[in-house]
């Protein structure tokens, strides 16, 4: 079953995402900021991590441009999930190495594709 | 003691005496002379005649060769005082007999006797003479004389030609002292004059004059001069007075100007902070209005998706009920939000290039599931050369998702169509979106407030067919802001038809943090409230121009205000607050250059344009005085039309109360009922909206 790191501040939110997240089979690990996130993703390897941008103590942005220039997270999908849809976040998103993005609130149908999308191109892997 | 710098007072009394003096002296010297030299010669030539006499009387003893008669004839001479010596010579030369004066020195004798005649010798007159009897000559006779005579009447003549000049000398003195002052005087009296007028710096002062001659003729210039100095000053005076009067008029201006602007910008300060703290509040509410909202949606979904598996059935349609509200109310507030921040003009534009083709294919992909819920049919035809297109894609997908949602509402079994395609006018591409229903339809009463928000025409519509009731006003709003227009077709029972054009490449784009900065937001939103778009003011005092230009005017679509004279016209501009001003410039009591001046002087009215109408051709003035316009009588209508439309759309870049739909520039199909505004409305990035 592929892990989900899921970093999120709000609680309510990352109850919810996480627990429809597990029925849809996933296993969820959670953080609730920046630099528990950045842990949590060396320790736990998960298959794809799922970054709120506004986080406390690091930002999005950052653990993602950290996790990305480090060899051995590297190769995690990251979708950034963003309260704004304005263009300069999605190019932001991109800029700093996410692999998609998505905004917020979610809509866990859309997500769920966008998930899906990711896991499957790296499955032959 | 230098002769050139004495006073003209001496220098006429020396001239007078010298001159004098010169006459007097030339010509008693000259005189005193003559007479000297006259009375020389007379004395020689009594010598000589007294030489014969005594030649005579000594002639005879001579010829005897009588000593002592001659000796006593000789003698005789004593008789004559200056007579110095007499000698007789004999025929060889040798002294005869001799006289000699008693107080004589050792006179000075001639030997061998010198030429007959006379001579002066020294300080003596002597004679020599022959002296003959019966012809014969017996011997020389030798007289000498001192000049005694003609040295005392010198003398006397020199003492008389002295105490002469002296006298004449000091009754010329007098006389030219006296006479000077002819000349001297008023001389004396232009100095003093010219002294007083520089000291005391007053120009009403004038010279006497005295005589006519060349003086006086100076002190004529002299006074010309003064009375023009004079002149000159008083007019300095003035000029100075009134400088000084003006300057402390424009002081005083300055001080209440400067007064102003501190007050303007405290107000622009005090506007710009309510401006960001709006903007604070903006971005802030849209957060934490949506968090809960999303817990509550979340929530719900996820406790309907345990419920059906756990099969709890009859719980799921509670559940469903509580998303469906949630979701509702999340609508609304983004909706509420969306347009707050558009009135606060706070509302961006981000541009980007897309393809249009498969923007609608998502779209009518996304909402397929409202469209069949009512069991409509979609027909979609995109233009072959749509290509890509350059906007806000979010506000695009808002507009097309609104007017599609729209569509499947109000439509039962119905088609809803969507045609797609681009279009060239004025050097610019333009992209046309047609969404058309055969629907319900839309009443001549609903379409006048369509685009208004929250006037979904009937409560029960509301109601029955869902929504928020704002989505056509934002998208409006959206449509503006992108400089395109919109319109709708529609007759009650028959469908509706909404068009949309859009520029190919939307231009302004504005970043939210650039217009976080743009304060002249809310003054101009301000006015916007006041200024009612569709009133024209018509100031002319013929009131069959008025008339007619009125129903001209009305015809256009306008509200339109007449004055008959200039102080009503500018009574009417500050109540009604016009788009426009056509102002006549001839008329009776106030004239329309005034008028003019007026309305450009009034900051309220200052900002309204005011097309001259009139018969007088001076648009230099005119523009001078800050006319936006100048047409000459007869008014060419078209003409008026163009330049009233041109500030309409200058104006606004409006969301007023839209009463009309704005019709397209090309679609005239005049809206029944509505105040009819036509013509292309334009954005300029800058969103103002009337405050209610």
């Amino acid at each position: 079953m592929p892990k989900i790191l899921l970093v999120e501040d709000n609680e309510m939110n990352r109850d919810m995402l996480s627990r429809r997240l597990q029925r849809k089979g996933f296993i969820v690990v959670a953080a609730h900021d920046g630099e528990q996130g950045h842990l949590l993703a060396h320790t736990e390897n998960p298959d794809i991590i799922l970054m709120d941008i506004s986080l406390p103590v690091m930002d999005g942005w950052e653990v993602t441009r950290l996790l990305k220039a480090d060899k051995a997270t590297r190769h995690i999908p990251i979708i950034a999930l963003t309260a704004h849809a304005l263009m300069t976040d999605r190019t932001k998103a991109f800029e700093v190495g996410c692999d998609d993005y998505d905004t917020k609130p979610v809509e866990f149908g859309r997500l769920s594709e966008k998930i899906d999308n990711l896991l499957v191109v790296r499955k032959p892997s | 003691m230098n002769l050139k710098n004495l006073s003209i007072k001496r220098k006429l009394m020396l001239i007078t005496m010298l001159t004098s003096g010169l006459a007097v002296v030339l010509s008693s010297a000259g005189f005193l002379s003559y007479d000297l030299i006259s009375f020389r010669h007379s004395l020689s030539q009594d010598l000589m005649t007294q030489a014969e006499i005594i030649g005579y009387n000594s002639a005879a003893a001579m010829a005897f060769k009588d000593e002592s008669a001659a000796t006593v004839t000789l003698s005789a001479l004593q008789a004559k005082e200056d007579i110095v010596s007499a000698v007789l010579y004999t025929r060889d030369g040798k002294v005869f007999a001799q006289y000699i004066h008693a107080n004589t020195r050792r006179p000075r004798l001639p030997a061998p006797p010198p030429e007959r005649g006379y001579r002066f010798e020294g300080s003596y007159l002597e004679v020599f003479r022959d002296v003959s009897l019966n012809g014969e000559l017996v011997g020389t006779l030798f007289l000498q004389s001192d000049m005694r005579q003609w040295n005392s009447r010198a003398r006397r003549y020199a003492s008389i030609f002295l105490s002469f000049v002296l006298i004449s000398g000091f009754i010329a003195l007098l006389v030219s002292s006296k006479l000077q002052k002819l000349i001297s005087g008023p001389i004396l009296h232009l100095e003093d004059t010219m002294r007083m007028v520089s000291a005391t710096k007053s120009y009403e002062v004038r010279a006497t004059k005295f005589y006519g001659d060349e003086i006086g003729r100076l002190i004529d210039g002299f006074n010309t001069m003064l009375s023009e100095i004079q002149q000159r000053d008083t007019a300095f005076h003035h000029a100075n007075d009134e400088l000084k009067t003006r300057t402390l008029q424009l002081e005083g201006e300055i001080v209440h100007r400067k007064e102003m602007q501190k007050e303007l910008l405290t107000a622009k300060h005090a506007a710009e902070d309510a401006n960001r703290a709006k903007s604070a509040f903006l971005a802030n509410m849209s957060h934490e209005l949506r968090t809960p909202l999303n817990a509550i949606i979340g929530y719900s979904e996820m406790l309907e998706e345990e419920t059906h598996e756990l099969g709890k059935v009859e719980n799921i349609k509670d559940l469903q009920k509580i998303q469906g509200a949630g979701k509702h109310l999340l609508s609304l507030i983004n909706d509420v939000l969306d347009l707050s921040k558009i009135e606060a003009g706070r509302m961006g534009l981000h541009l980007e290039t897309f393809d249009i083709s498969q923007m609608i294919d998502e779209m009518v992909t996304t909402l397929h599931p409202a469209i069949s819920k009512n069991s409509n049919t979609i027909q979609v035809h995109l233009a072959e050369d749509l290509g890509a297109m350059r906007a806000d894609i979010t506000k695009v997908r808002q507009i097309l998702f609104n007017l599609l949602s729209n569509a499947s509402k109000f439509t039962d079994h119905g088609t809803i169509s969507v045609d797609v395609d681009r279009s060239t006018e004025e050097d610019q591409d333009w992209i046309r979106f047609r969404v058309a229903d055969t629907g319900i339809g839309i009443t001549a009463k609903q379409k006048g407030n369509l685009f208004q928000e929250f006037t979904q025409a009937d409560v029960s519509i509301a109601r029955k067919y869902g929504g928020t009731g704002l989505g056509l006003a934002i998208s409006y709003r959206y449509v503006r802001l992108m400089n395109g227009r919109i319109s709708v077709e529609s007759e009650p029972g028959q469908g509706s038809v909404f068009t949309v054009h859009l520029p190919a490449k939307v231009t302004t784009e504005v970043t939210e943090a650039a217009q976080t900065e743009k304060i002249n937001d809310l003054p101009a939103a301000t006015i916007e409230t006041k200024s009612n778009m569709d009133t024209i003011l018509v100031i002319d005092d013929d009131s069959v121009v008025r008339d007619l230009m009125s129903r001209f005017l009305t015809r256009l679509g306008f509200h339109v205000v007449a004055a008959a004279s200039g102080e009503e016209g500018l009574r009417l501009a500050k109540q009604v607050n016009p788009l426009v001003v056509t102002l006549d410039v001839i008329m009776p009591d106030c004239d329309g250059w005034a008028v003019l001046n007026k309305l450009k002087a009034d900051p309220e009215l200052s900002e309204i344009p005011v097309i001259m109408v009139t018969v007088v051709d001076n648009e230099t003035m005119g523009f001078e005085l800050g006319a936006s316009n100048y047409l000459i009588k007869p008014v060419d209508r078209d003409r008026l039309a163009v330049l009233i439309e041109k500030h309409r759309a200058a104006r606004s870049s409006t969301l007023t109360n839209a009463k009309a739909s704005p019709a397209s520039r090309h679609n005239v199909s005049p809206k029944k009922g509505s105040g009819g505004s036509k013509g292309t409305i334009t954005a300029n990035g800058k969103v103002t909206v009337p405050l209610t």
